[in-house]
């Protein structure tokens, strides 16, 4: 059975296109994330996934439900960590605990609070149980509203930054919580987040948005691959002349050339580099220029995100 | 639609209102002023001057029965009756409105303030048990707040007429049973059907209770004038009243489900 697959989803608010003609495909066991800069389309996507808005256009099947036709079922076989954790705060966390696991269809009282003393314990909030949420930190909020979350063992999860507000070690928690639900477990997780960290941990693909529409998608690696194109390394020099990088670009397997003249760095991005490094280094020293390192370069998914976000130029699209 | 639902929506808002000081203070001060402050000072009051003043429309459409039974008072004893008996009467469908529409105001609008609406709305709740679990909180305290009214205006009303009429209990009566039984909880139904319907549509709190209060003036006129005709002409036609509400609660509840539209809420909050 298939988790989340998405055709052409579109949302438009007024004249503003949030999301446009996006698809998606979560499999059974896999963590798709979403990646982009602010306002750019996520907290919509899985809105309309988890049948809070409407799609103005597109489909959408969740745990082998139409998000259109059949609502009601697509609720009932999903958790939403929503935006905003979404708490009761006059009710303790239990008292809120309790009453979403009635509404999600958990009746047997006993099994009920098992489930909600288990992750009350491992997200280190039972000493806080009888506790109003008012009184809660950003952070336990946010925990709070994950237990909320996972509470039903729903086969189809949503989580809306789900790592946001939370120290380096609740965030790892978590996000063993995450891999070990997709993976041990067998659950379909969509989750958007601001953290890279969290994309390369957890995400088996992930796509990257940015004003409603897809930038790319693949998993980390491919994404990175695809942005760069190729293998990279970095050269220091003791100066740099501007026109370095039209002579560098005429070198046979040289793709792109960045060049840094304050820290005096280019930056290459080649077919090769067994192959290339030696050709230019070669150039560099017959035009007089000191090399003083060459360093191969690790593609990281934050480089191949900032590039891409900041990138006016086209899509860079399969 | 399941009653489990229905109950559970009702319970999670029950326990919060009673942790809502801005929300209960009005449904208990109500009342507290209607049923004990104002039938104080009015019954008090008239009977030092002893003049039937402004109560002479009133009078006029009583009914025989009544005007014969007027034949052995003496005038403080008539004004005491008819300010009992009839002239606080509509208060007590006031009552349940007021009551009701804090609650009823904040069911959606509060969630939406509070950003708590988006959790809920995730859940399987269906939107018909949404709807009505939160109307019945709301109901269940304009009842609570009446009932306290009643029992507290029925003993005060006895206990002057206790020495006034010679040991004479005046209320409750069949109509005055029959107001607070039947016709308060309909009409009440009713505008609580109203007022969460409204709540559901608009921002927060403060645009629901506005709203509210810009209906409740023109329903407050007909109400005062429908209870008192009610009152004077009986139980048959109190009967005939409750008869209209309950198809009015009815019609209310299906019409406010069916304008809610649960994928708008999100979209429009902002
Ligand atoms: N209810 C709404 N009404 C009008 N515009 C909206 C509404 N919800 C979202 N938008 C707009 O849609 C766009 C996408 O918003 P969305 O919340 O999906 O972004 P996001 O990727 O989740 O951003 P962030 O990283 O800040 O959470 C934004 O421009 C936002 O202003
Ligand atoms: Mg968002």
């Amino acid at each position: 059975m298939l988790g989340i697959e998405a055709v052409g989803l579109s949302k438009t608010f007024g004249s503003l296109k949030a999301v446009e003609d996006l698809s998606l495909s979560v499999p059974d066991g896999q963590v798709l994330a979403l990646l982009g800069p602010n306002g750019a389309g996520k907290t919509t996507t899985i809105r309309m996934l988890a049948c809070l808005i409407t799609p103005t256009s597109g489909t959408a099947l969740v745990a082998g439900y139409d998000v259109l036709k059949q609502p009601a079922l697509v609720r009932r076989s999903v958790g939403v960590l929503t935006e905003s954790p979404s708490l009761y705060e006059r009710l303790t966390a239990e008292e809120n605990l309790e009453f979403f696991a009635k509404a999600y269809g958990v009746t047997d009282p006993a099994e009920r609070r098992l489930r909600i003393s288990h992750l009350l314990e491992i997200l280190g909030l039972w000493e806080r149980r009888n506790d109003r949420v008012a009184t809660y930190s950003k952070g336990m909020r946010q925990k709070l509203a994950f237990a909320r979350a996972i509470l039903h063992k729903p086969p189809v999860l949503f989580l809306d930054e789900p790592t946001s507000n939370l120290d380096p070690s609740s965030a790892r928690l978590l996000r063993e919580e995450i891999h070990s639900m997709s993976k041990r477990e067998g659950r379909s997780i969509l989750l958007s987040t601001h953290r890279l960290e969290d994309v390369e941990r957890l995400a088996d693909r992930v796509i990257i948005l940015r004003n409603g529409k897809l930038l790319a998608e693949g998993s980390p690696h491919e994404v990175e691959g695809r942005v760069f194109a190729g293998e990279r390394f970095e050269v220091k020099l003791k100066a740099v002349m501007p026109e370095i990088r039209d002579r560098l670009l005429g070198v046979e397997g040289v793709k792109e050339v960045y060049v840094d003249s304050g820290a005096g760095m280019l930056n290459v991005t080649c077919e090769s580099i067994e192959d290339v490094v030696p050709r230019v280094v070669r150039k560099l020293v017959m035009d007089g220029y000191d090399v003083l390192s060459v360093k191969e370069v690790q593609g990281s998914l934050e480089d191949a995100y900032l590039k891409l976000v900041s990138n006016d130029s086209e899509n860079v699209r399969e | 639609m399941k009653f489990d639902n229905v109950a559970l929506v009702f319970k999670k808002d029950w326990v919060e209102i009673s942790r809502n000081w801005q929300v209960l203070f009005p449904v208990m001060v109500v009342p507290i002023v209607f049923s004990m402050i104002l039938p104080l000072t009015m019954l008090n009051f008239p009977s030092q001057t002893g003049a039937l003043g402004p109560l002479q429309g009133l009078f006029s459409n009583l009914p025989g029965t009544v005007k014969a039974l007027f034949l052995n008072f003496d005038q403080r004893q008539v004004i005491f009756y008819m300010v009992a008996v009839y002239f606080f009467a509509p208060f007590f469908l006031i009552i349940p409105l007021i009551a009701a529409s804090v609650i009823a105001s904040d069911s959606f609008a509060g969630e939406k303030e509070r950003r708590t609406i988006e959790a809920l709305l995730a859940t399987p709740v269906s939107d018909s048990e949404m709807f009505l679990g939160k109307m019945l909180v709301a109901f269940a305290a304009a009842m609570m707040s009446t009932l306290g009214s009643f029992i507290v205006y029925i003993s005060v009303v006895d206990t002057i007429s206790l020495g006034l009429f010679d040991g004479m209990l005046i209320l409750p009566n069949l109509t005055w049973l029959l107001l607070i039984f039947l016709l308060a909880p309909t009409v009440s139904l009713a505008s609580v059907g109203l007022t969460v319907t409204i709540s559901a549509r608009v921002k927060g709190f403060r645009e629901a209770q506005q709203i509210n209060a810009i209906l409740i003036v023109p329903i407050l006129v007909v109400v005062f004038g429908e209870a008192w005709i009610a009152v004077i002409l009986g139980p048959v036609t109190i009967a005939g009243l409750v008869g209209v509400f309950v198809l009015a609660d009815l019609l209310m509840f299906l019409l406010g489900v069916r304008l809610f539209n649960r994928e708008e809420i999100l979209s429009k909050m902002t």
